[in-house]
């Protein structure tokens, strides 16, 4: 009997699952330890909204203290997305250089590969996002929730953030370079974020922006975490227009969450299809 | 059971190049099998194919008779490959790369350890096994990369052309290394290479494969005694086909014979090498000669009109 079939009779089935993922997790970690880059720059741009450009409007603006929550939670909605699309460059890292192939040689489902990255990612985020309320708190921003607000805007930016991820895979798995990648990381992960309604309520764009502002998940996650974290439903109900905040967010939850499904699917499939030529 | 059995097999790249052209061939359990040819024959796709990396067009492939499209993951399972370039994590540790294959291939954590520390010494990367792999030279690289391939204990093992890109000495080492493989009887190893010299030494038998076909599979000994024990090998001043039809003429030269340039081969199949000589010299043929022993080169040249030294 081969050290292999050894392995495979003494461990649980479960555990045999998981332990794929769990080492291919930790490898991603290992990486991205060695690699500060990936954690620090793009802290940079949502702390500098926090710390320097929200207050800078306030004093310039003579805007209210709650402006600085708002941007405060706005600014999430640019960390997201610009350390998932840094994340997903990790990917095309890999494949360039990296041990990528090895592991596509590995006898485990491809999707765990993408899976790993993704717990990667999604706990880097976390990691910045307590950064970046740490520095808001420190700030003297204050935020108005509960035990159930917290949980709308954890399930917010965990969903949106796994959404983003999956457009990042996506990206990596159809950019060859990059070079390419890095140029559109602007468009994908800035762009919305101006139409979200970051800085400013999506009523004060322009009636065919806003609409289309009601369309981006950015937008849903963004009502979502000011209704969590601010007990502000104003941006749901500039979404919805309905007068029930709870079945708003859940209504916008769900949106969030069939974009983390529809794209972990769709990032799954680009990578399993571009990794077999 | 063999260990490895390929049945038709073809690979159409998108914009219609066909990489490999149905090849057929068996792998004996424990066998050196290698695929000669040079570059853009076919080879790797072939490796790309029996590792799940790339999707066959049409045909079959089983290794340990498992379906590598039907079964991949029971295929894998059961095989290692080390890449023609080097395919590592360069910042981390030689040690967590082998922890890395050890663990997704399900290998216990403890024989993993052990298994690493034995590979390393055996492959002679022992003591540098703490450090990031960015700081290896290409020749411990790869010698990790082997290391790491043979952590899992695999049944089948590919060698994707594992020594281009390095110095003599190291290359010769690693062959050192490769070839101690041979030694375990229950490894299979599919080596490609267009080294002359390593399907020679270290196969049990080679397929030569030209342009996405295999023109021929034996024992490297047994394609060279295909054009005797002793060839002629002419450096014409002058027109090569007219030297090539008196040799034909005075029966020197066989069907056999063949030409690349101004560089003509005459297999001698029994006759004395003197006396075809003396027919050179009576035919007044300008040019060098010199007699030797056939090389697989040869083989490689006679079946498709090309030099396997130039066209890789």
């Amino acid at each position: 009997m081969s050290t292999l079939d050894i392995a495979l009779r003494t461990t649980s089935p479960r555990a045999r699952r998981l332990s794929p993922l769990v080492t291919l997790a930790q490898r991603r970690f290992q990486l991205t330890a060695r690699t500060p880059r990936e954690l620090v720059v793009p802290l940079l741009t949502p702390i500098m909204f926090a710390a320097v450009i929200a207050p800078a409007l306030m004093t310039a603006l003579h805007t209210a203290t709650s402006y600085e929550a708002f941007v405060a939670v706005g600014t999430v909605g640019l960390l997201i997305p610009l350390n998932t699309m840094f994340s997903g460059l990790s990917v095309i890292v890999d494949r360039e250089s990296g041990a990528q192939r090895e592991l596509l040689t590995a006898p485990i489902p491809r999707s765990s590969l993408v899976l790993g990255n993704l717990v990667v990612a999604l706990a880097t985020t976390s990691l910045q996002l307590a950064v970046l309320i740490a520095v808001a708190l420190a700030r003297g921003i204050h935020f108005h929730t509960t035990a159930g607000g917290v949980l709308w805007f954890v399930g917010a930016a965990g969903l949106f953030a796994v959404g983003m991820y999956g457009v990042a895979e996506i990206l990596a798995a159809r950019v060859p370079k990059q070079e390419e990648y890095i140029a559109r990381v602007p468009a994908i992960a800035i762009v919305p974020w101006f139409l979200a309604g970051a800085l400013f309520p999506i009523t004060a764009l322009p009636t065919f922006l806003s609409w289309v502002a009601k369309f981006l998940p950015l937008s849903h996650a963004l009502a979502l975490m000011r209704y969590g974290l601010l007990q502000d439903s104003s941006g749901l109900h500039n979404i919805w227009g309905m007068s029930g905040p709870t079945t708003m967010a859940a209504l916008s939850l769900g949106l969030v969450g069939g974009f983390a499904v529809l794209l972990s699917i769709a990032a799954t499939r680009v990578f399993t299809r571009s990794a077999t030529s | 059971m063999n260990a490895i059995e390929v049945r038709s097999l073809t690979k159409t790249y998108p914009g219609g190049v066909e990489a490999v052209k149905g090849v057929d061939f068996d792998v004996a359990t424990g066998e050196v099998f290698g695929l000669l040819g040079p570059n853009g024959a076919g080879k790797s796709t072939t490796v790309g194919m029996l590792t799940t990396t790339v999707e066959p067009t049409s045909g079959s492939a089983r290794l340990g008779g498992h379906d590598v499209a039907e079964e991949p993951l029971a295929a894998r399972r059961l095989s290692s490959v080390v890449f023609q370039e080097a395919v590592v994590d360069r910042s981390l540790s030689g040690r967590r790369n082998l922890e890395i294959h050890a663990s997704l291939w399900g290998v216990d954590r403890r024989e993993a350890q052990e298994q690493i520390g034995e590979l390393a010494e055996t492959v002679g990367v022992g003591e540098l096994l703490d450090r990031a792999v960015a700081t290896y030279s290409g020749g411990e690289r790869r010698r990790l990369e082997l290391a790491r391939a043979l952590v899992s204990r695999p049944r089948v093992l590919f060698l994707d052309e594992p020594t281009v890109g390095l110095d003599p000495r190291i290359r010769a080492e690693l062959l050192d290394v490769i070839g101690a493989l041979r030694e375990q009887s229950e490894l299979t190893v599919l080596l490609t290479t267009h080294y002359l010299d390593e399907a020679e030494r270290l196969c049990d038998r080679v397929a030569i494969i030209h342009a996405g076909r295999i023109v021929a599979l034996d024992a490297p000994s047994t394609l060279r005694a295909s054009l005797g024990r002793e060839l002629i090998e002419l450096h014409v001043d002058g027109d090569v086909d007219a030297a090539l039809a008196a040799l034909q003429l005075r029966g020197v030269a066989g069907d056999d014979a063949f030409s690349l340039g101004s560089r003509l081969t005459v297999p001698l199949h029994g006759h004395d090498s003197r006396e075809a000589i003396e027919v050179i010299h009576e035919l007044r043929l300008p040019g060098g000669i010199s007699a030797r022993e056939p090389t697989l080169d040869d083989v490689y040249l006679r079946l498709t009109g090309d030099s396997l030294a130039t066209a890789a």
